[in-house]
């Protein structure tokens, strides 16, 4: 069985508190996180740095609670665009880009997110939570996305802070759910603290809040997540043809199924 | 067996903080009101009305954080929605913040303990594997040892209204 994952960790300054979450992470049962780099294009002259590596930031890794392997930390990149030039850092080939496990978009206007589901070579789009929604969704270019192997991410902590923020996080929730009828979400955390994170059963059961079935809400923690994950590893190696780690082997078994069935085969 | 309609489900959670003294809040009361405050922001006056029917805190252990809770089986996933939101435990003029894990959803008291008997036994043991001195290992052991079934007469009290269901979910 998939295990359960949180992909959307923001990677803070303080490596201190970026341990206390990997520990309470793998306490609550999750068998990998993403440590989330995030690039808002409206600021100054934003640069791609190389992305951190987790064996360097934590030299001992926590064991997850209920198996006796230690929790994964993979690195995500996130690129939020209000324009659409910011897309082309994306087309075009930067190295430090391909470093990342998961590049993670967040589109502010209806223009870009049709761009992001339809052309862009992303893991996850992200869903804003915060706000009304600028634009409403429209069936084709999220079917063009669930295609891809696109995932929407939805974000639980500012449900949880604040009042407001829950309700435009369930509204904005629901009407992608009319949209996608409920594929293809995954839901995670943006925890800044120990504190923000839930347990997996809990997430599922915001899931229901936000108009998901049971069975998609935990997938939305699980399946999902991994099934976004090797999506990540299939555009790190260039269509899942070249592999620069030490597993050849893998390489014919991976190359041979679509990434939908991956995801069910790897329990 | 009593009726489908006062069937109930028992939700076992822990509670996870990051102060030590958050323990002392972890008592009856605090916890009950927590609950229902969390339900009452979410679901609202329907939602407190539904899920307050039968609504109690069965068990506590505020050593584990352990916490048990008793709601009919119509309103347990109001309920279950609602604990994500829990936020702080307050308890005589002090509060702390912290947030309440699920580890389990029964149908009676017995089968959380048994979920609860187990999830402790492997608590232990991982402790075991970070036991510094041969002192703490020999305590750690012998609590393994001592994690059965049969040591459940602490709980088995208040069982006439409870039924006999199977597992749920």
């Amino acid at each position: 069985m998939a295990g359960f994952s949180d992909l959307n960790i923001p990677q803070g300054p303080d490596k201190k508190s970026m341990q206390g979450l990997l520990e309470t992470a793998a306490h609550l049962g999750y068998s990998a996180v993403a440590l989330n780099h995030v690039i808002d294009f409206k600021e100054k002259k934003q640069e791609i740095i190389k992305p951190v590596s987790p064996s360097e930031l934590f030299p001992s890794l926590p064991v997850v609670q209920g198996t006796s392997k230690r929790i994964k930390v993979l690195t995500r990149l996130t690129l939020v665009i209000s324009d659409p030039s910011h897309c082309n850092l994306l087309r075009s080939t930067s190295p430090n880009i391909r470093l990342y496990d998961i590049i993670a978009v967040f589109p502010k206007t209806e223009k870009l997110f049709h761009i992001a589901c339809t052309t862009l070579d992303v893991d996850l789009v992200c869903i804003n939570v915060t706000e009304k929604l600028p634009f409403y969704f429209r069936r084709p270019p999220v079917n063009v996305a669930i295609d891809r192997g696109i995932y929407f991410e939805l974000l639980y902590t500012p449900a949880i802070k604040d009042s407001t923020m829950r309700r435009y996080t369930i509204s904005n929730a629901i009407s992608l759910m009319q949209i996608c009828k409920g594929k293809n979400i995954v839901v995670s955390s943006a925890a800044e603290r120990p504190l923000e994170l839930r347990g997996p059963y809990d997430v599922a059961n915001l899931g229901l809040l936000f108009g998901l079935s049971e069975g998609e809400a935990k997938a939305a923690v699980s399946t999902n997540c991994r099934a976004a994950m090797l999506h990540g590893e299939t555009r790190k190696s260039a269509c899942g043809i070249v592999y620069t780690l030490k597993k050849p082997r893998k390489v014919e078994e991976e190359e041979t199924l679509p990434a939908c069935k991956k995801a069910k085969t790897q329990a | 067996v009593p009726d489908a309609a006062l069937r109930c489900r028992y939700v076992l959670c822990e509670v996870v903080s990051e102060d030590p003294r958050c323990r002392q809040c972890i008592e009856d009361r605090a916890v009950g009101l927590a609950v229902r405050d969390a339900i009452g922001r979410v679901h609202g006056d329907f939602g407190l009305a539904c899920c307050s029917i039968s609504f109690t805190v069965k068990y506590l252990n505020a050593y584990t954080g352990t916490v048990l809770l008793r709601c009919r089986k119509d309103s347990y996933r109001l309920l279950c929605s609602a604990l994500p939101f829990v936020r702080q435990l307050e308890s005589r003029n002090q509060r702390y913040p912290c947030f309440l894990n699920t580890l389990h959803v029964g149908g009676t008291i017995r089968t959380c303990q048994k979920f609860l008997i187990e999830y402790n036994r492997r608590q232990l043991l991982m402790l075991l594997q970070s036991c510094t001195n041969e002192e703490e290992r020999r305590c750690v052991q012998k609590s393994l040892l001592s994690c059965s079934l049969t040591e459940e007469q602490c709980l088995s009290g208040n069982e006439d209204d409870d039924d006999d269901g199977t597992d749920t979910d």
